[in-house]
């Protein structure tokens, strides 16, 4: 079979009209030009990959500079493709995949971005989870103190009665490794929360509405729980992937940097799942259990946070929604075991002192 | 900085591709044309991404040399495509050398942040100004002899025959006295560094210069920055499109007959705007993953729109490169390509 077509000789751009002869060994390309006529013969071996040919086919041939035909006949393509099937010059993984076609194009575009968004929605969290849950316990502490400290700056903080709260936590058996820090805020707000690494901030808000210290070691049981499960930390560790993966995308490196020293004021906000708000309060009644306090306590702080007045915001509430969920489920872990709770001085007195003005 | 990041995008192209006359006598027009596809650069880049994701990112050269291969297969002059010649594991070697400097410079900058330190922090801050400062010059360079090394046309290879130490003065001097200037000097670094890059380019016996002025550059800023405040940014555009011209249309192609001719980029602020507006619409309504889309209307816009007018004769060009994997290619800065483009 022979095609016309033009033959660049690697010297010159001058493109000289040539006849394409497809041999079984390669191709012999004889070329004329004014007075300039010859004949060069392209073994298959040294002829260059050619991709993304359209209705012109472009080959090269040989080492630098290289000697290259362009002719333009579709015939061509399919006449190389016929003739050197299998030749190392024609295969391209790429090209397959363009003559998949827009259906098949399509197709691998939305599974792409499926897995794109399953990996955000599942991948980006199952890993943070993992990061958190291997973090020594000795950076989890130093961490929880940097938080502890900078979240304090912006608060006033109670003495009296955070003597009398780490006074209360020292009393309670908490079953738990680290050894707790509690501060109590002067504010308004109904709210309290924990920081990695035992430490947990408690707003003189919510001790106000109290009226019983089983209240107050429901509330404690629910925040030490998060602590010990990492839930703040694994909340953290997401946040910040979500940001970092933000920030690689978007190529400002250095403000991830910036967020691993800011992420205080983030971790008042952060918002943990209804399914580690369970296990919270399901390990805050444990809390009760141990120590033999009437669980009530666990079903009366609800209460009273969910009666708090309409118009009050009520922000523990706001970042622990379902609230009446929660009392339903706590009432069906009460009645599973029924005990008798035993009265606790040394705990009354030290909840006297919190109470008292 | 901004003007050199903007001059690092603009540049690889035109200053390879382009040029203009306006010399009277029988002035003839050489059309750029792209050829590619949405779909099909799409298609490329969806398993570009795949393979990157499946190798965790190893891919990536080879990936970015499938890219520019097709690019450049779809770019036309005078109905002949450009090929692209650069591998995957050139790029990969290039990669891995920008890799490294940036990471160990980001390093020095994390470490700043980190000791939370003022001090450290300022220290951290100025040996990563002086590191960027000092590797630019030699990322330009390295790019503009590797990528012209790589492109071809006719089978005939540009060149780049511009030498580093010139590189490293020209930026150096600029750069210091647009500090000295407050500023204002950028306009004519910007030039200069311009006139380096392209003035060196050889296109086999064909020779390019860079005929911009830092005055008018500086005029066009002025201009584009009162009037993008004026009309709420919608000047922006035709400040843009004002850029372009500048940086296109003063590329000059000399042949070796002495006659010339002169790139024209015929693109307008609307067309701008159309582009831009567009753009930005598919990125948010394809989550990103129609970048390729954006790309190869971008280049179909300018490349459809700029010629080459003058006496350009697409016959006469001659080789003059020597094989570029000769040994004067191999040294550090060849091959480091940050990858812009
Ligand atoms: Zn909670």
């Amino acid at each position: 079979m022979i095609f016309e077509g033009k033959y660049y000789n690697g010297q010159s751009s001058k493109g000289m009209p040539a006849q394409i002869t497809l041999l079984a060994d390669g191709l012999r390309i004889d070329y004329c030009a004014d007075e300039v006529t010859g004949s060069v013969h392209w073994e298959l071996a040294g002829m260059h990959p050619s991709e993304f040919n359209d209705a012109t086919t472009l080959l090269r041939y040989g080492k630098f500079p290289q000697q290259s035909i362009s002719v333009v006949d579709k015939g061509f393509k399919e006449a190389l493709l016929q003739q050197y099937r299998g030749a190392a010059f024609l295969k391209s993984g790429y090209n397959s995949v363009l003559s998949l076609g827009f259906s098949g194009i399509a197709i691998m575009a939305l599974s792409l971005l499926g897995l794109l968004v399953a990996f955000l929605i599942w991948g980006v969290p199952a890993l943070a989870d993992r990061v958190a849950m291997h973090f020594p316990e000795s950076y989890e502490r130093a961490l929880g103190e940097q938080l502890y400290t900078k979240m304090l700056q912006g608060y006033q903080v109670n003495d009296k009665k955070t003597a009398a709260l780490n006074a209360y936590l020292s009393e309670l058996n908490t079953d738990l490794d680290y050894p707790i820090t509690a501060a109590v805020v002067t504010s308004d707000e109904v709210n309290a929360f924990a920081i990695p690494g035992g430490y947990v901030v408690v707003y003189e808000g919510i001790l106000d509405k109290m009226e019983h210290h089983e209240e107050l070691a429901a509330l404690m049981g629910h925040e030490l729980a998060h602590i010990r499960n990492r839930h703040s930390l694994r909340a953290m560790t997401r946040s910040l992937s979500y940001y970092m993966l933000a920030s690689v995308l978007f190529g400002d490196v250095s403000g991830v940097a910036a967020v691993l020293v800011d992420n205080a004021s983030t971790l008042r906000n952060l918002e943990y799942s209804r399914t580690l708000e369970l296990e919270a309060d399901r390990e805050g009644l444990e809390l009760l259990r141990r120590n033999e306090l009437n669980e009530q306590g666990a079903i009366l702080l609800m209460e009273r946070l969910q009666s708090g007045s309409e118009l009050e915001m009520l922000a523990f509430v706001s970042t622990h929604p379902n609230t009446g969920d929660r009392i339903k489920v706590l009432n069906e872990l009460i009645a599973e075991t029924k005990r008798p709770a035993k009265e606790k001085p040394e705990l009354e007195r030290y909840w006297e002192q919190l109470k008292g003005e | 900085m901004a003007c050199v990041i903007f001059l690092i995008n603009f540049s690889p192209y035109f200053q390879t591709f382009m040029t203009t006359t306006l010399l009277e006598k029988e002035k003839q027009t050489t059309h750029f044309s792209f050829t590619g596809r949405g779909s099909e650069y799409f298609a490329i880049e969806i398993v570009n991404i795949v393979l990157t994701i499946v190798t965790l990112g190893l891919y990536y050269p080879w990936a970015k040399a499938k890219s520019l291969q097709y690019l450049y297969r779809k770019t036309e002059l005078a109905g002949t495509p450009f090929v692209f010649h650069g591998t995957g594991k050139e790029m990969f070697i290039g990669f891995i050398k920008g890799l490294g400097v940036f990471l160990v410079l980001y390093a020095i900058l994390i470490y700043g942040f980190i000791s939370e330190d003022p001090g450290t922090l300022l220290i951290a801050y100025g040996v990563f100004l002086l590191g960027l400062l000092a590797i630019l010059p030699l990322a330009l360079h390295g790019m503009m002899r590797y990528r012209t090394s790589r492109t071809s046309w006719r089978g005939i290879h540009l060149g780049y025959r511009g030498e580093l130490s010139d590189m490293y003065s020209t930026y150096l001097i600029g750069f210091f006295l647009t500090i000295l200037t407050l500023g204002i000097y950028g306009s004519w670094f910007v030039v200069k560094l311009r006139k380096q890059m392209i003035d060196n380019v050889r296109f086999g016996n064909v020779r390019l210069r860079y005929v911009g002025d830092g005055g008018d550059l500086f005029l066009i800023h002025v201009k584009g920055y009162f009037l993008s405040v004026f009309t709420l940014g919608i000047y922006l555009f035709w400040y843009t499109k004002n850029l372009l011209h500048f940086y296109v249309n003063n590329i000059v192609v000399l042949q070796e007959d002495g006659t010339y001719s002169r790139l024209q980029c015929q693109v307008s602020g609307w067309d701008v705007l159309k582009l831009t507006v567009g753009n930005i619409l598919i990125v948010i309504f394809t989550l990103g993953l129609g970048i390729p889309l954006t790309t190869t209307r971008t280049m179909s816009l300018i490349m459809n729109n700029t010629v080459m007018s003058g006496q350009f004769d697409a016959d006469a060009l001659v080789q003059t490169e020597e094989a570029y994997d000769s040994a004067t290619y191999e040294s550090m800065s060849d091959m480091m390509d940050i990858g812009v483009i």
